[in-house]
């Protein structure tokens, strides 16, 4: 069962939101809610992008990214973290760890559905 | 450093109209013997000094210089700072301004005590700002509630298809996340008010200071009431731990423990009272030392509380942080008074020239509780060597002090490098001496070791710090820490400075900051080691 998005986000609201958009832009989506399941569900649902929160429960976005990028059947999937306005330092990070594309708190949801589409034209195959 | 202080008592011997034999008589010693302690030739100080000052009416602190002193060591600190240090100040104006208009000079002695504050206070307010677990969650909470608001608005906005459930769905979101963020933001002010409570409590080091100062670090009171103490406790028993027990057991009815657990799972103290269920508890590993003097300050606390009361009535303590710390150190005082009474323990300091490993065995007590007590030797007409003390922890920041008159010893932050209180980290548990020279001429030995709490287990950290006395050169024969030193070759003196901002030595190596003396060429072969001059002060 192969989806198009799988959405690593901790809070409700942010995540029915992104759900709704992401669909409604034509994607089908997949949701965990902390970073520990992050990986089995990337394993299990097979998506062709990642959405991932930098701020989880468990594991952090970092943590996860890290772990994608090492691991050799997962390390070309693109990722795209979510950070919070102010937090340069995080973004430099996830770029040092291989993000494919970043999307700062508080965002338009034209930017996230916007980022998504550029990112998954690069990796071959529009929605 | 030395006030000239034979200066003041000629001015003031002239003011009165004497001549200089007629109060040589008077205070029983040679013309020519006064005339040379007029010329700074001659030291002057103890009784002598008292009988001079009685002559002439005149306080002995006034007479001795220290008020003015520790005013131009406070100038001093304010000159130096990097706001003003590019001004073209004059090389004696601090000394005449001192001396000239001391009202003004203690102004802008107090206002630059007040902006050092505010400038830290400042500093923990953006350390807290940049370090603060709970703001940079509430911040969080902040974001991701702004997110989830604007996305779910947004959706409502652009979306002209919705149904009722999905509209339903994100106008709940948007009033639970609106309920989220008032509760984030009462949290916020809530976090700031307490804030703004906890950064006032940057500066009662600095009051306990001034009280210790102004009282030359000793308390009549205290000594009385200390007195008063052992002679209740001697009738129960010779003046140990057990003795202390009981006493505590009986008047108080105290429980005291040895070993086992803290009340409080994580306390990371060595002993602890639980006012409440009245119980003293001590780590196991807790000295003898620290056993007996804390329970000394317990039964102390408890039984003359009006003395400590008394004490601190008439200073200006405006804080409850304050209070708190300035009861506790006249806590430690009564402590240290207790276990080393005031007469047998000055007789023991100068029959065995003031050996504080000697004074340890003799009293149970460490060497922090020694040095400490040793400063305190101030009763008039019956004093002891005069010592300065500085503690360090191994950061080099300075944590206690009590200040020399004369020598200056700086209120905050670091001292001198080449001190012997930073050298004693790389000799543990081995006192170090040195005979240091201040640019001025001014000579002092430094005494200084490292002392350490015991552990309790393999993954505590040690928590060490370094103590040191410093006397001036003059007295330091008098102490067992001069023999087999010749104070009198100067060509081994360590030449130190105050710090390195008010050190003029150009040529040190250790130096990590500019020196502010406008008056000293810059070095040659040495490139500045900050800008010289700060845009702020600049002359136009």
């Amino acid at each position: 069962m192969a989806i198009d998005i799988l959405i690593a986000e901790d809070e409700p609201s942010i995540l029915e939101s992104l759900d709704f958009i992401l669909r409604r832009a034509g994607y089908t989506i997949g949701a965990v809610t902390d970073g520990d399941a992050v990986l089995d569900a990337v394993r299990r649902l097979a998506p062709r992008l990642v959405v991932l929160d930098v701020m989880l429960p468990k594991r952090s976005g970092f943590d996860v990214l890290k772990q994608i990028r090492a691991n050799v059947e997962l390390r070309g999937m693109p990722v795209l973290i979510l950070t919070a306005k102010g937090q340069q330092q995080d973004r430099r990070t996830a770029e040092e760890l291989g993000a494919d594309g970043f999307v700062t708190k508080p965002y338009a949801n034209a930017d996230v559905v916007g980022a998504v589409r550029q990112l998954l034209a690069g990796h071959g195959g529009a929605a | 450093m030395r006030a000239p202080i034979g200066f003041r008592i000629s001015n003031r011997r002239k003011l009165l109209g004497l001549s200089q034999a007629s109060l040589a008589r008077v205070v029983g010693i040679s013309p020519s013997y006064l005339n040379l302690i007029e010329n700074n030739k001659r030291d002057i100080g103890g009784a002598l000094l008292n009988r001079v000052a009685a002559q002439l009416d005149i306080d002995v602190d006034e007479l001795a210089g220290r008020t003015e002193q520790k005013l131009l060591q406070d100038l001093e600190e304010a000159f130096a700072d990097p706001v003003v240090e590019s001004l073209p100040f004059r090389p004696e104006e601090r000394r005449e301004l001192v001396a000239q208009y001391p009202a003004s000079a203690a102004a802008l002695a107090r206002l630059h005590r007040a902006y050092t504050d505010a400038v830290s206070n400042a500093d923990a307010y953006a350390d807290r700002l940049r370090s603060d677990p709970l703001l940079s969650q509430l911040l969080h909470q902040i974001l991701s509630g702004v997110t989830a608001i604007r996305s779910s608005a947004e959706i409502l906005e652009d979306v002209a298809d919705l149904d009722d459930a999905e509209r339903q769905r994100f106008l709940s979101s948007i009033r639970r996340e609106t309920l989220t963020l008032s509760d984030v933001a009462r949290n916020l002010i809530g976090q700031f008010d307490t804030s703004s409570e906890i950064s006032r409590n940057v500066s009662p080091a600095r009051e306990i200071d001034d009280l210790i100062i102004e009282r030359q670090n000793y308390f009549p009171l205290l000594e009385d009431a200390a007195d008063t103490l052992r002679q209740e406790i001697a009738r129960t028993g010779p003046f140990n731990v057990a003795t202390l027990s009981t006493v505590l057991e009986a008047r108080f009815g105290v429980a005291v423990d040895f070993g086992g657990p803290p009340d409080e799972p994580d306390f990371p103290g060595q002993y602890r009272f639980d006012a409440a269920s009245r119980r003293m508890w001590f780590q196991g590993t807790a000295t003898l030392a620290t056993r007996q003097f804390q329970l000394a300050r317990l039964y102390g606390e408890l039984a003359a509380a009006d003395a400590i009361a008394a004490t601190l009535h008439s200073a200006v303590l405006s804080t409850p942080t304050a209070r708190r710390l300035a009861s506790r150190a006249v806590g430690s005082y009564l402590a240290g008074a207790m276990v080393f009474p005031y007469e047998r323990m000055l007789a023991d300091a100068e029959a065995s020239a003031y050996d504080i490993d000697h004074l340890r065995q003799v009293y149970n007590a460490s060497f922090e509780q020694v040095a400490h007590r040793l400063v305190t030797l101030r009763r008039p007409g019956q004093e002891g060597v005069p010592f300065g003390f500085l503690r360090s922890d191994p950061a080099g920041r300075l944590t206690k002090h009590f200040p020399l008159p004369g020598l200056l010893l700086p209120n905050s932050g670091h001292a001198c490098p080449l001190w012997a209180i930073y050298g004693a980290f790389r000799m543990p548990d081995a006192p170090l001496r040195q005979v240091v020279r201040f640019s001025d001429g001014s000579r002092y030995l430094f005494l200084a070791r490292t002392v350490q709490r015991r552990t309790a287990a393999f993954r505590e950290q040690i928590v060490s710090s370094s103590v040191m006395l410093a006397c001036d050169v003059l007295h330091a024969d008098r102490t067992i820490y001069a023999s087999g030193l010749d104070l009198d070759d100067l060509s081994t003196d360590i030449p130190v400075g105050p710090s390195c901002r008010l050190c003029t030595r150009r040529d040190c190596a250790s130096r990590q900051e500019e020196t502010l003396s406008p008056d000293i060429g810059a070095s040659r072969t040495r490139a500045p080691l900050l800008p010289a001059a700060f845009a702020l002060g600049d002359a136009p």
